[in-house]
């Protein structure tokens, strides 16, 4: 899963978001029900510690210490009821003590004395042995003519443990079972509300400038995404109408040049070869013609671009061995590299059937290595290296020439592009060889990369995919 | 021979018609595709040369029509497009050749030469120039009686160059023949083929038969012809 993904994170906030609320609500629910349970209870002691002062121990100096005795165990029954009571005379003298209770959680005896010295602190909490807890309210009860009495009331917290335990438990188990329903259901929300995107995104990626004509999806719900797609597709238009603004002003240019230069070449071969006129003007008129035919050609290569740019070398496909045109090829070129002394070695054994037009592949090749002979002084080498790279057919071509400066090295496919404006001047290209190589190449789903160190050498690479039948 | 020239550039069709008048053609150029139809709808032409943007009616259209009447004059196409498609469409139609603007007026006759003869352009086995001597079917090349080792590509070449003895080839037209499209604009590539075929043909003898016409291409001539 992307966790950089829009339905990631949307999710992964808000289930987060939400956990956080409930775990702080489900805690103060819980902190809060436990306080108020066992206030409820401490208080009920303190009423009950406040009844036997009130109503018994008020008149012990007519009833005797006994009868209180006597009438708290029958009110109170604290051995059934697991109570534990204990009224002491402020000199130490127990009035009365509860007896064990029937579940033998204490033993009352044991029961350390609880006077509470303030207002405020009217019970307290004993940790039992046996893991219980014991909550016992007190009441100092003075009255004149009385002597003072201490009387403690307590009752196992046990029901309002168990009580909460079992909320806690359910807490516990429904918490990250809420969060996990949320969070699915919101990654399958999100996905929904996403999908469209997805499209526009699968859509968009298709849309290379062979088809500009092409439109992404739109959705009529309305939404934002509707109008995102819209405003794509607007884009798109825009963008179509200036790719073809370009491509007609190519084609309409190297159309209208070349009347003239028609014209211009015609009558200078006219003069340049008329015997009647002087040497040194037919010597000057050849040297116009010449730059006639320069002109012709870099025309000549803009043509090739649009029409290139036109789909031309998407027909007339067929099937071929890239490794035999290779051969070939460098045994058509080998004089041209002879001739400054460089040498080129093929290396390319195993056949590579690739699919494309063979006319325009071969092009690639020749422009690839007339570069490579052309950026690479006198002895140097030149080796052409076909092999098979998973799935694709890879064509290498590598000299090592005087190289290209990294700065150069994003742009020397563009058009007209040149790395050393001094050096085009004796150079008879037009800057337009490798955007045709990257044209070709680009028509055939090919990839074509270059690797240069200025010095030791350049490398194109061309990646065919292979043709499997 | 008559010629019948539609081209709506005046001066393209100016050239044209002198050079082709120079050869000793009788020439017709029409500038209006109108008018083009009509003179080759009336006369015999022995060939007709057809701009395809023409004002009135298209070249392609007066394709179609003289096609349609059935006429087996060689038609030569001359276009400022080059694209394959073009290309095909017009040949399917029934051009007989095709020519790209701009062209190299060596080159405008060559084809109208080839297309009036229409293929005997050289039969013989044996082509001779001056003490030249290529043999078609063996290969073999020999220069006053001696064998001269040659590999394919310059085989070619000075085969190509010895169909016309005299006769001015343009780089251009030397790559389309002796090497391929792909070598389009890779002109230097028969200069070097030139300078190699020299080595073997021309140094060992006084009379130099590969000439260099500056500017324009590259011939082979004794001095006989000009």
């Amino acid at each position: 899963m992307n966790t950089r993904s829009i339905s990631f994170r949307l999710v992964a906030w808000y289930a987060g978001l939400l956990a956080g609320i409930f775990l702080l609500l489900c805690a103060v629910l819980y902190l809060d029900l436990r306080h108020f349970l066992e206030k409820d209870l401490a208080e009920s002691q303190s009423r009950r510690t406040r009844q036997i002062a009130n109503t018994l121990l008020v008149h012990v100096k007519q009833t005797g210490e006994s009868y209180v005795a006597s009438q708290t165990k029958d009110w109170y029954k604290p051995e059934i009821n697991d109570r534990f009571i204990r009224i002491t005379r402020t000199d130490g003298t127990q009035v009365y003590v509860s007896g064990t209770p029937d579940d033998g959680s204490f033993d009352p005896a044991e029961v350390p004395v609880f006077s509470p010295s303030s207002e405020t602190e009217s019970y307290r909490k004993l940790k039992l042995s046996g893991g219980k807890t014991l909550l016992i309210a007190a009441l100092n009860f003075k009255s004149s003519g009385n002597p003072d009495y201490l009387v403690e009331f307590g009752e196992l917290l046990d029901p309002v443990e168990t009580m909460l335990d079992r909320l806690f438990l359910q807490l516990a188990w429904g918490l990250p079972l809420a969060i996990f329903i949320i969070a699915g259901g919101g990654y399958l929300l999100v996905r929904r509300a996403l999908t469209p995107v997805e499209q526009i995104t699968q859509a968009a990626e298709r849309i290379t400038q062979h088809n500009l004509s092409e439109r992404l999806p739109v959705s009529s719900t309305g939404d934002e995404l509707e109008r995102l797609s819209v405003s794509l597709n607007r884009m798109i238009t825009r963008l179509d109408d200036a790719f073809q603004n370009s491509k007609r002003f190519v084609a309409d240019a190297s159309h209208d040049l070349r009347t003239p230069l028609t014209i211009l070449r015609g009558e200078l071969e006219n003069f340049a070869c008329d015997a009647r006129l002087d040497s040194e003007l037919r010597e000057r008129a050849a040297s116009l013609l010449e730059e006639v035919v320069h002109l012709g050609k870099i025309v000549e290569q803009l043509f090739t671009l649009s029409r290139l740019d036109d789909g031309e070398a998407q027909t007339e496909w067929t099937r071929f061995d890239l490794t035999e045109l290779a051969q070939t090829t460098v045994g058509q070129m080998n004089l041209l590299a002879e001739d400054k002394g460089i040498s080129i070695s093929c290396d390319a054994s195993q056949p590579m059937f690739v699919k494309g037009n063979h006319v325009r592949l071969k092009q690639v090749v020749v422009n690839l290595l007339d570069n490579a002979i052309k950026y690479t002084p006198e002895n140097g080498a030149i080796q052409l290296r076909v092999h098979g790279v998973n799935g694709h057919a890879v064509l290498e071509v590598k000299d090592n020439g005087i190289g290209i400066p990294p700065d150069a090295l994003p742009h020397i496919f563009e058009r007209f592009f040149r790395v050393d404006k001094a050096r085009s001047a004796d150079s008879e290209s037009a800057g337009l060889g490798l955007s045709i190589v990257k044209s070709i190449c680009t028509a055939h789903g090919a990839e074509v990369e270059v690797q240069s160190t200025v010095g030791s050498g350049s490398c194109f690479r061309v990646k065919l995919p292979l043709s499997k039948n | 021979m008559r010629i019948l020239l539609a081209e709506d550039e005046k001066k393209v069709a100016g050239i044209i018609v002198r050079g082709l008048k120079a050869e000793r053609y009788a020439v017709d150029a029409h500038h209006h595709g109108q008018s083009a139809w009509e003179a080759a709808s009336t006369y015999d032409y022995d060939l007709i040369i057809l701009d395809l943007m023409l004002p009135g009616l298209t070249g392609t259209e007066i394709l179609e029509r003289v096609r349609r009447k059935n006429h087996h004059v060689p038609i030569l196409i001359l276009t400022a497009h080059d694209g394959m498609a073009d290309k095909i469409k017009n040949f399917e139609m029934g051009a007989d050749d095709y020519l790209t603007k701009p062209f190299a007026f060596a080159e405008l006759l060559l084809r109208v030469k080839a297309l009036l003869r229409r293929g005997p352009v050289n039969r013989d086995s044996v082509l001779r120039v001056g003490d030249l001597e290529i043999d078609r079917l063996s290969q073999n090349v020999k220069r006053a009686g001696k064998k001269i080792e040659l590999t394919a590509k310059e085989y070619s070449l000075l085969e190509y160059l010895a169909t016309n003895p005299g006769r001015v080839f343009s780089r251009t037209m030397i790559i389309e023949h002796v090497w391929d499209q792909s070598f389009q604009g890779l002109t230097n590539i028969v200069d070097v083929y030139v300078r190699h075929l020299r080595e073997k043909v021309d140094d060992a003898s006084p009379v130099k038969l590969l000439r260099t016409v500056r500017g324009v291409g590259y011939s082979l001539n004794d001095g006989s012809q000009t």
